[in-house]
C-alpha cells in the first residue's frame, strides 16, 4: 500500500514537472476551445441568413414584403442587382436570391383571390441544401404570412413546436464533451504508451524489477495517477468552457466522473498493449498515434457520427471512442442518467475489461 | 553465500552465457571482469532475479534465485546503468519512492550522508554530475540495507575523480559486510577493487582467482618496452635472456615478456647499443589484468 501511494505521487510529480505532459493536457484542449469556438460560433445559437434581394417591383407592397422577410430572427438582407448577387452567391458571400417579380402588387391588389401567380422567385446553390432549405423555409413563410394577411386568415388549428433538448445547443455544446473525449484517448493511449515504451527503453521498468514491487501495484499505481490527471483536465475544459462560453454540465457529476473513468481506463490499457507488443520503443509512439488519429475522426468528435457514410457505422459502432463521445455528450448536454445511457455505458465497460485483462497479460518489464 | 552452477541462457538460437559456475564468498567484492557482449550483464541480470536462466542453478543465501524470486529480492539491491532514474524527481524522493518498496528502510539522512548527496537532496536528477548519478543509483540500491549488491559497470563513463570516489564507496559497502558482485571492462578497476575475479569471454569465465593470483598464474611476470620500427629486428629479441615472448603493440612499440627483468635489461643494453637502436620510450612494467586477459584469450581486453 506504501508503494501504491509513492507510486501514485511520483507519477503526479513527474506529470506536473514534464512540460510536454501540462502542454498537452491542458494548453491544447483549451486552445482548441478556444479557436474552434470564435470561429465556429459566430453568431451565437441563432440561424444565420444572408438573402440577396433583388426588387423588380419597386412598390410599396414589395417594400412591406421585404420588412416581413427582414423581420426573421437571423436574416440579414442584401439588396443589389441580380448578376451582382448572382456573382456573390456563387463565392458563398450570400446564402441565396430572392427576386421580388415585376407586378407584385398588382397580383395582391387583383380583385380575384388565389390567382396563384409565381411572383416570387428563389435562387440557390444545390449543393449546400441545409442552407437552401432554412432560407426557402424563411422566403416561403412570409410569402405565406403576407398572403394570409392579404385574406385576413384566421387559423383553426395550430401547431407548437416542442423541442427535444431541454435547452437550445450551440455548437460549443457539441465540442466541449469532444474534447473531452478526445484528451482521454490521447492522454492514455499515446501517452501510455510512449512513457512505458521510453521507461523500458531506459531501464527504469527492469530497475523497478529489481525490487520487490509487484507489476499489478505498478500498474494500479499508473492508472490512479492518470485518472486523477484526466480529472483535473476536465474540471480544467469544464471551467473554460463555463466561464468562456456558458456551457455547464446538464447532467450528474457522478455519472460524468464514471465516463471518465471507464475512458481512462479502457485508453491507457490500450497504451499498455501498444507498449508492451511494439517491438522497439521507437515504434511504440507511432503505432498508438496510427491507432488514434483516425478515431478523432470515427469518433464523433468534431461532428456527429450519423454524418459518417453508412460503410464506416458497423465499425463505428464496434470501437469506444464514439461510445465514450456519445455518453459524455448525453451527459452534458441532455443530462441524461446511467440507465438511459445503458448502450454506451456497457460497450465501454465491456472495452475496459478486455482491454485491462489483454494489458495485463502481455505486460513485461524487459526489452525483448 | 553465492552458488551459481552451470548457468545458461540462450537469446533465440544464441548462447550468451554457456554453462558457468562460479561461487562467491560472503563479505567479499566479486567482479565479473570481460569485453562488451562477454555476457556479464546477462549473468548479472539471472542473479538478480530480472531473467530467467534456460539452465543451471542460481543459489544466494540459501535462497533458490530462480524460483524464489520475491524472496530474494528482499536481499538484494541492484543498480542499472545511470538512465534507469527518473529524471525528474529529485534525489530525495528518488529514495523515498524506491524506498516504498521495502518494509525496512535505512534512515534517509544515513544514506544521504554515506553517500555525500546531503547537498544535493532537492536537486532534480537530470541536474546531477555522472558520478552523483552513479552514486545515488547505489544509494537507492542500498536503501533497504540489503546482503547483496549488484553493481553493473558503476565507472563506465565516469572521470578519474568521481572512478576513485565510486571506489571508496564499493570498499565501504563490503566493509559494511556486504557481499558486491560488479561487473567491468576496466582491468584496472578489478585489479585495485576485487578480492575475486571471474575473467569472461564470449559467454564462458576462463578463470576465477584473486587479481594477484591470476597474474601469479601468467609464464612472465613483466614487460620491457620500447619504440622499434624495424620489424625485422623482433626475431633476434626473444634470444635474449629471460624473454619468453616477444608482441608488438600500437605506434611501433614491441613488449619483451620475461621472468627476469634485470638478465633481461642486461642483455638488452648493448644489444642495442651494437645495432644503434635508440630504445626511445623504454619503460618496464609489472604484468596486469589485462596480459591476463591477453594471454588466455589471444585478444585485448580494452581498445577496440
Amino acid at each position: 500500500m506504501k508503494a501504491y501511494w509513492h507510486l501514485v505521487r511520483a507519477q503526479l510529480l513527474l506529470f506536473v514537472r514534464n512540460k510536454n505532459t501540462m502542454i498537452w493536457s491542458f494548453f491544447l484542449p483549451v486552445f482548441m476551445m478556444l479557436a474552434l469556438g470564435t470561429f465556429m460560433n459566430d453568431g451565437g445559437d441563432q440561424i444565420s441568413l444572408k438573402i440577396g434581394v433583388v426588387d423588380a417591383d419597386r412598390t410599396a407592397a414589395s417594400a412591406a414584403w421585404k420588412k416581413e422577410i427582414a423581420g426573421f430572427q437571423g436574416v440579414q438582407l442584401e439588396p443589389g442587382s441580380e448578376s451582382a448577387l448572382m456573382k456573390q452567391l456563387k463565392t458563398g458571400d450570400i446564402d441565396l436570391i430572392v427576386k421580388i417579380k415585376q407586378g407584385f402588387q398588382e397580383a395582391f391588389e387583383a380583385k380575384e383571390p388565389y390567382s396563384g401567380a409565381k411572383m416570387v422567385a428563389i435562387y440557390a446553390d444545390p449543393g449546400n441544401q441545409t442552407v437552401t432549405q432554412m432560407a426557402t423555409t424563411v422566403v416561403n413563410q412570409a410569402v405565406e404570412r403576407f398572403n394570409k394577411e392579404r385574406v385576413d386568415y384566421q387559423p383553426v388549428v395550430e401547431t407548437e413546436i416542442k423541442p427535444v433538448h431541454s435547452r437550445n445547443l450551440s455548437y460549443m455544446d457539441f465540442l466541449v464533451p469532444g474534447i473531452l473525449s478526445l484528451m482521454i484517448m490521447s492522454n492514455n493511449l499515446n501517452g501510455v504508451a510512449a512513457t512505458i515504451a521510453s521507461w523500458r527503453e531506459r531501464g527504469i521498468l527492469r530497475r523497478l524489477q529489481g525490487t520487490p514491487l509487484t507489476s499489478s501495484t505498478f500498474i494500479a499505481g499508473q492508472m490512479t495517477a492518470r485518472i486523477l490527471l484526466n480529472a483535473f483536465q476536465a474540471i480544467v475544459v469544464l471551467l473554460v468552457a463555463y466561464f468562456l462560453f456558458d456551457i455547464s454540465v446538464f447532467g450528474s457529476w457522478s455519472t460524468l466522473i464514471l465516463l471518465i473513468f471507464l475512458g481512462t481506463l479502457t485508453f491507457m490499457s490500450m497504451g499498455f498493449i501498444v507498449a508492451s507488443l511494439s517491438k522497439t520503443p521507437e515504434s511504440a509512439s507511432p503505432i498508438a498515434g496510427l491507432i488514434s488519429f483516425p478515431m478523432i475522426f470515427v469518433g464523433g468528435i468534431f461532428f456527429p457520427i450519423r454524418d459518417l457514410p453508412g460503410i464506416l457505422q458497423p465499425l463505428v459502432q464496434a470501437i469506444p471512442i464514439g461510445h465514450l463521445t456519445d455518453a459524455l455528450r448525453g451527459v452534458m448536454n441532455d443530462g441524461l442518467t446511467l440507465g438511459q445511457l445503458i448502450l454506451p455505458v456497457t460497450v465501454l465497460l465491456a472495452w475496459a475489461v478486455g482491454s485491462f485483462v489483454i494489458a495485463a497479460l502481455t505486460f513485461r518489464w524487459d526489452v525483448k | 553465500m553465492i552458488f551459481v552452477k552451470n548457468l545458461v541462457k540462450k537469446y533465440g538460437s544464441q548462447m550468451v552465457v554457456k554453462g558457468i559456475s562460479f561461487m562467491v564468498r560472503e563479505k567479499q567484492i566479486f567482479g565479473l571482469l570481460g569485453p562488451n557482449g562477454a555476457g556479464k550483464t546477462t549473468t548479472m541480470e539471472m542473479m538478480e532475479g530480472l531473467r530467467t536462466p534456460d539452465g543451471g542453478s542460481i543459489e544466494i543465501a540459501g535462497i533458490d534465485a530462480v524460483k524464489n524470486r520475491s524472496e530474494l529480492k528482499r536481499i538484494i539491491g541492484v543498480q542499472l546503468q545511470s538512465t534507469s532514474l527518473f529524471e525528474h524527481l529529485t534525489v530525495r524522493e528518488s529514495l523515498q519512492l524506491y524506498g516504498s518498496f521495502y518494509r525496512k528502510t535505512r534512515p534517509l539522512k544515513e544514506i544521504l550522508q554515506a553517500f555525500d548527496l546531503t547537498e544535493k537532496e532537492k536537486a532534480r536528477v537530470k541536474h546531477l554530475s555522472g558520478g552523483q548519478r552513479q552514486r545515488l543509483a547505489i544509494a537507492i540500491a542500498v536503501i533497504h540495507d540489503p546482503r547483496v549488491i549488484f553493481l553493473d559497470e558503476p565507472t563506465t563513463g565516469l572521470d578519474p575523480q568521481a572512478r576513485r570516489r565510486l571506489w571508496d564507496i564499493v570498499f565501504q559497502l563490503r566493509d559494511e559486510g556486504r557481499t558486491v558482485i560488479l561487473s567491468t571492462h576496466y582491468m584496472e578497476e578489478a585489479e585495485v577493487l576485487c578480492d575475486q575475479v571471474g575473467i569472461m569471454s564470449q559467454g564462458k569465465i576462463i578463470d576465477i582467482d584473486s587479481p594477484a593470483g591470476l597474474i601469479r598464474g601468467l609464464s612472465s611476470k613483466s614487460r620491457i618496452e620500447f619504440v622499434l620500427p624495424d620489424h625485422r629486428l623482433d626475431q633476434e629479441l626473444t634470444r635474449l635472456k629471460g624473454v619468453t615472448d616477444v608482441v608488438r603493440e600500437e605506434n611501433e612499440v614491441v613488449s619483451l615478456h620475461t621472468d627476469h627483468l634485470s638478465r633481461t635489461l642486461h642483455d638488452l643494453v648493448p644489444w642495442a647499443s651494437d645495432r644503434s637502436v635508440p630504445l626511445m620510450g623504454l619503460r618496464t612494467r609489472s604484468a596486469t589484468l589485462e596480459d591476463v586477459f591477453l594471454q588466455k584469450t589471444g585478444k585485448r581486453l580494452s581498445g577496440e
